[in-house]
């Protein structure tokens, strides 16, 4: 059985279906010692499931994503480890307050990331400005710093809403093309 | 044999260092590994609050203290509730005095759990932030079911709180405090007698009775240095003259002594919670005045003047009468103060927000002389920034 | 916070020749006294045991635009050994240069470049008063009141400069300010207004 036909965009529910296809892979693996799949769903699979994010914790929301990632949410259950550089990181979660003064810094610190990388903009000040949107010090939204692939409402959003966020974003990862995007 | 000349190094620590607690930027001038000066580059999360208050009506400005120290959101609003009601000249119903403080002592723990397990990583420990974190979570959930929001709250209004709290949520925090102590003493066995954590904070940063006051130290770095001065005891607000406790007072005025003023204080907040929780009275939590506090939803259902007032509160607001006051209340970073200038208006004319951690901020300079490079991370950890409140 | 034997006498004795005035407005004790004795004001209220205001709690400033001395300084005091709280004012003009007192409290360090960065008041003898908390290079002193809420510039990153600029703030929607005084008022005042626009225009 060959893997393109699979359509990857859809998950198979645990059952006989995903046994079976399970077992054609290890079969693949024992008799001639690999598989083929498409390049850019590999990928994406890889990508998606050790999603780096970078700890860029600015102001509120910084509390609620400690959270997400200590023992109660525990965000490494989906390969999802903070990293303090970020060299070694593929997503960026603006959470909190972006104000003039830290825009220029944000903005080094994205562009130091490498190829490809995300943008999870977290909580109401990081989306539009939120509660701040008319102070003198205040970026009115992040997106006009960086570009911003999920935003994730609230203020702050709680650990499961933030969690749900970079779900979503997995989701993003996985639909997209990501050898044309290169 | 000859001179060498050597040339200081300028370092540069942050903006984004996950040991900076924020987003602090240091620029240390270094004699090899040793700091001859600290210049703290503070204002990255300047966001305008104080310019922003004088915008608002006073209600409107009420949640902006939540995202000051956003650690321990409620003991902020609890200065500016105690700021608008010495303008007002209104008086607090006593179950909702009671509330304020089981909820301010609630975010004593909130803070201090925050502090202390995030200090540990700093210095390089990594269980006590799980550990701590979970607990976090159970507090969370109180005041989540309190007022509907893990976070900011804005629960303590002028003139009392929001709502009365719901059936069953004292028994669970009772519950919960009787759980507490055995985790304070799991966290003391993985750091208070810890040899690696001894040797990075024993005699770091000590700073004596005198310079601590003449820093304008306040809370537990204060009384790490010796200071018995807590103005939950010296200057009561609320309920706190009706409660018990004692005030925990460091001798050395290091980095290791505030860790112990925390941790002790954590075994006296729990007192004061089951206290608070076993005397609280029945009664009203929001003073009658209907030109300060909106009127109960069922009477708006009824009646056309709640409606009328409740209207005109949330648009207009109150007005509060001209002068200025003081206010200051015992946050868990020490002394967190509201000056009030009232012009007779519906929006206050200057809200000055005096942050306990802006003056431990300015303190690093000082602290961090003639330390190594890695002391500079246990100091600022033990000094519990958080800078919501620096920058404001 | 009842205070309720405070030593009024011990202050004015130990500030006799110093100060303006000594008042208690609304149960918190106020000093008045001319911005060229500050100096010696704080020096007196820490050194005289009586009193030993030991810790200066807090420096900031108040925007006064109508009056004549524009801001006001506020210095707020605390005696730990006494339990006291006190508050000392001076008035300023604008442009008026403040001796600094942080040789007498560290703590005034970051609280005179803070005013000094908010208000534009300047202090004399401040060892590094520079901007603490606004942007680098920021213009103005945004908690003046004629200063605008939202400012004058904005921050957006630019693709073709590749870096951050600066422009002239655009909102899409304006801060809604509503003046819920009397909305009658209100209109009366535009229309006094409009009046002297008119007759200063004849």
């Amino acid at each position: 059985m060959s893997m393109n036909n699979l359509d990857l965009n859809t998950p198979i529910p645990p059952g006989k279906d995903q046994d079976m296809i399970l077992n054609a892979v290890t079969d693949e693996i024992a008799n001639r010692g690999f598989v083929i799949a498409k390049a850019d769903k590999l990928f994406n699979w890889a990508r998606s499931g050790s999603l780096w994010p970078m700890t860029f914790g600015l102001a509120c929301c910084a509390v609620e994503m400690m959270h997400s990632a200590a023992s109660r949410y525990d965000m490494d259950r989906y390969g999802m480890l903070f990293r303090p550089s970020p060299r070694q990181s593929d997503v960026m979660i603006v959470a909190g307050t972006l104000t003039n003064k830290m825009a220029p810094a944000l903005r080094r610190v994205y562009d130091q990331m490498p190829e490809p990388r995300w943008v999870l903009s977290m909580g109401s000040c990081a989306n539009g400005g939120g509660y701040y949107h008319y102070s003198y010090a205040v970026v009115r939204g992040c997106d006009r710093i960086v570009p911003v692939d999920v935003y994730v409402p609230g203020c702050p959003p709680t650990a499961e809403a933030l969690i749900y966020g970079l779900l979503q974003l997995q989701k993003k990862i996985r639909r997209t093309s990501t050898i044309a995007r290169g | 044999m000859s001179e060498m000349q050597i040339r200081p190094m300028t370092l540069n620590f942050g903006p984004q260092h996950p040991a900076a607690h924020g987003v602090l930027r240091l620029v240390l001038e270094m004699d090899g590994e040793v700091i001859d000066r600290a210049d703290p580059h503070v204002g990255l999360l300047h966001r305008g609050t104080e310019k922003l208050i004088e915008n608002k009506t006073y209600l409107q400005a009420l949640p902006y203290f939540d995202r000051l120290d956003y650690v321990s959101p409620m003991n902020q609003e609890h200065a500016w509730a105690l700021a608008v009601e010495k303008a007002l000249g209104i008086e607090v119903p006593k179950r909702a005095q009671y509330i304020r403080v089981l909820y301010c002592e609630i975010g004593r723990i909130l803070n201090h759990l925050l502090n202390l397990t995030t200090f540990a990583i700093d210095v390089g420990a990594m269980t006590p932030l799980l550990w701590g974190f979970e607990e976090r979570e159970h507090l969370m959930e109180f005041y989540e079911r309190a007022c509907g929001a893990r976070l900011h709250a804005a629960y303590f209004r002028p003139g009392g709180v929001h709502q009365d709290l719901p059936d069953g949520l004292t028994d669970d925090i009772v519950k919960w405090a009787d759980k507490f102590p055995e985790f304070i003493n799991d966290l003391e066995t993985l750091l208070t007698e810890n040899r690696i954590f001894k040797q990075r904070t024993v005699d770091i940063g000590v700073m004596s009775r005198e310079e601590a006051l003449n820093y304008g130290m306040t809370g537990p770095c204060l009384r790490a240095s010796g200071v018995a001065w807590d103005l939950r005891k010296s200057q009561p607000y609320d309920a706190y003259a009706e409660m018990d406790f004692d005030i925990p007072v460091g001798k050395t005025g290091d980095c290791y002594a505030r860790y112990l003023v925390r941790i002790e204080e954590m075994r006296q907040s729990l007192r004061i919670i089951k206290q608070s929780i076993e005397n609280m009275p029945a009664g009203p939590v929001l003073a009658p005045d209907n030109k300060v506090t909106p009127p109960r939803r069922a009477d708006m259902k009824n009646s056309m003047e709640a409606l009328i007032h409740h209207f005109k509160l949330y648009t207009e607001g109150f007005h509060v009468p001209e002068g200025e006051s003081y206010t200051a209340v015992e946050a868990p970073k020490g002394e967190f103060g509201v000056y009030l200038v009232a012009d007779g208006t519906n929006k206050p004319y200057r809200a000055r927000l005096r942050a306990p951690g802006y003056y431990f901020m300015a303190a690093v300079d000082f602290l961090s002389r003639g330390h190594m490079l890695a002391d500079s991370v246990a100091i600022i950890g033990s000094l519990d920034v958080v800078f919501g409140e620096i920058d404001r | 916070m009842e205070q309720v034997t405070f030593p009024l006498d011990s202050v004015k004795q130990a500030l006799s020749g110093l100060i303006e005035d000594v008042s208690t407005e609304s149960g918190e004790v106020v000093v008045r006294c001319a911005s060229a004795h500050i100096i010696d004001v704080l020096t007196a209220l820490r050194d005289e045991p009586s009193l030993a205001f030991d810790q200066l709690t807090d420096l900031t400033a108040v925007d006064f635009p109508s009056r004549p001395y524009r801001f006001q300084l506020v210095y707020q005091m605390l005696s730990i050994t006494h339990n006291l709280r006190l508050r000392v004012l001076v008035s300023v003009p604008e442009g008026d240069v403040v001796p600094s007192v942080r040789p007498v409290f560290a703590s005034a360090d970051w609280a005179e470049r803070e005013v000094w960065d908010m208000f534009g008041i300047f202090f004399a003898g401040h060892p590094d008063l520079r901007r603490l908390l606004t942007d680098y290079g920021f213009e103005g002193h945004p908690l003046r009141k004629d200063f605008p809420l939202t400012g004058y510039v904005e921050v957006r990153y630019d693709d073709t400069q590749r870096r951050v600029i600066y422009e002239p703030v655009h909102l899409t929607q304006e801060f809604r300010d509503f003046d819920f005084l009397s909305p009658w008022e209100g209109v009366q005042r535009d229309i006094q207004t409009a009046d002297d626009e008119q007759e200063s225009a004849t």
